[in-house]
């Protein structure tokens, strides 16, 4: 896969659970490969899905687009996904959009 | 005193993905230098990407985000104007592709409050966004679209 500089992703696969960790700007030039990484994930039903945006500097709508489209994917396969590690100035866009409670497990 | 200083930064890039980066880059350098804080910072820049995102994806007509697509000759530009004042910053975003509905897109500029799994969407949130993160956005469709976001600058001091 196209090694983009803009868009860091690494998998780790755990027992039961995989977690993907997102690192750099998730716009709508970098979009084409989160597509891509994500779309054979969403089909490991038999794990929990979980995205850690630890290191992620930069999401748009674009990106907020992509992490519904895993979710209702997931969703739709009855298959658990969430989201960890917001860093505050993309929580307060998950906030405004009002994607938090569906991304987010509860605390 | 009212003071009126206005200087203009114009950029202009190609209607494409790989350039709006360079648009977020040039509004942190003036935004910065302007005095803005961090998080003004951080809401203009995706309000300014999702003008351009718009300004993209119109300009080579309908098309998903990140899908490819055959550049129409002459390839269309997406022109940023930064213009700063002293008491705010105003960004014009202009593209000459066509236009798209305004008054269409501002009906469904909403948030996902309230709703279920099923019922949200995966698209339309680029102008809610907008207006969420901006103090004043104008969208005016004639030839083109041209979107006018304008931020504020509060100078500690002047509370």
């Amino acid at each position: 896969m196209k090694q983009n500089d803009k868009l860091f992703v690494r998998t780790e696969n755990q027992t039961g659970k995989c977690i993907v960790y997102i690192g750099g700007e998730l716009d709508l030039e970098s979009a084409v490969q989160m597509r891509a990484v994500m779309s054979p994930l969403i089909e490991l039903t038999d794990r929990e899905l979980v995205l850690n945006l630890r290191e992620l500097r930069y999401v748009d709508s674009t990106g907020i687009g992509i992490l519904v489209s895993v979710l209702k994917a997931r969703h739709a396969k009855e298959a658990p996904f969430s989201v960890e590690a917001v860093p505050p100035h993309i929580r307060k866009l998950f906030d405004m959009t009002g994607i938090t409670p569906f991304l987010l497990k509860q605390a | 005193m009212m003071n009126l200083t206005e200087d203009v930064i114009t950029l202009q890039v190609p209607a494409s993905a790989e350039y709006i980066d360079l648009v977020r880059l040039t509004l942190y350098g003036l935004s910065v230098k302007m005095g803005f804080s961090y998080e003004e910072i951080e809401d203009m820049k995706v309000a300014v990407s999702e003008a351009c995102n718009n300004a993209v994806l119109y300009a080579y007509g309908d098309l998903n985000a990140g899908e490819a697509a055959q550049a129409p000759t002459p390839p269309p530009r997406i022109e940023v104007r930064f213009v700063k004042r002293d008491d705010a910053l105003s960004i014009v975003v202009k593209d000459d592709g066509r236009s798209f509905d305004a008054a269409v897109a501002a009906r469904k500029a909403a948030p996902v409050n309230g709703k279920s799994i099923d019922e949200l969407q995966a698209g339309g949130l680029g102008l809610y966004l907008m207006q969420a993160l901006m103090d004043d956005v104008e969208v005016n469709s004639d030839m083109g679209t041209e979107v006018v976001l304008t931020k504020r600058l509060v100078k500690s001091g002047d509370m």
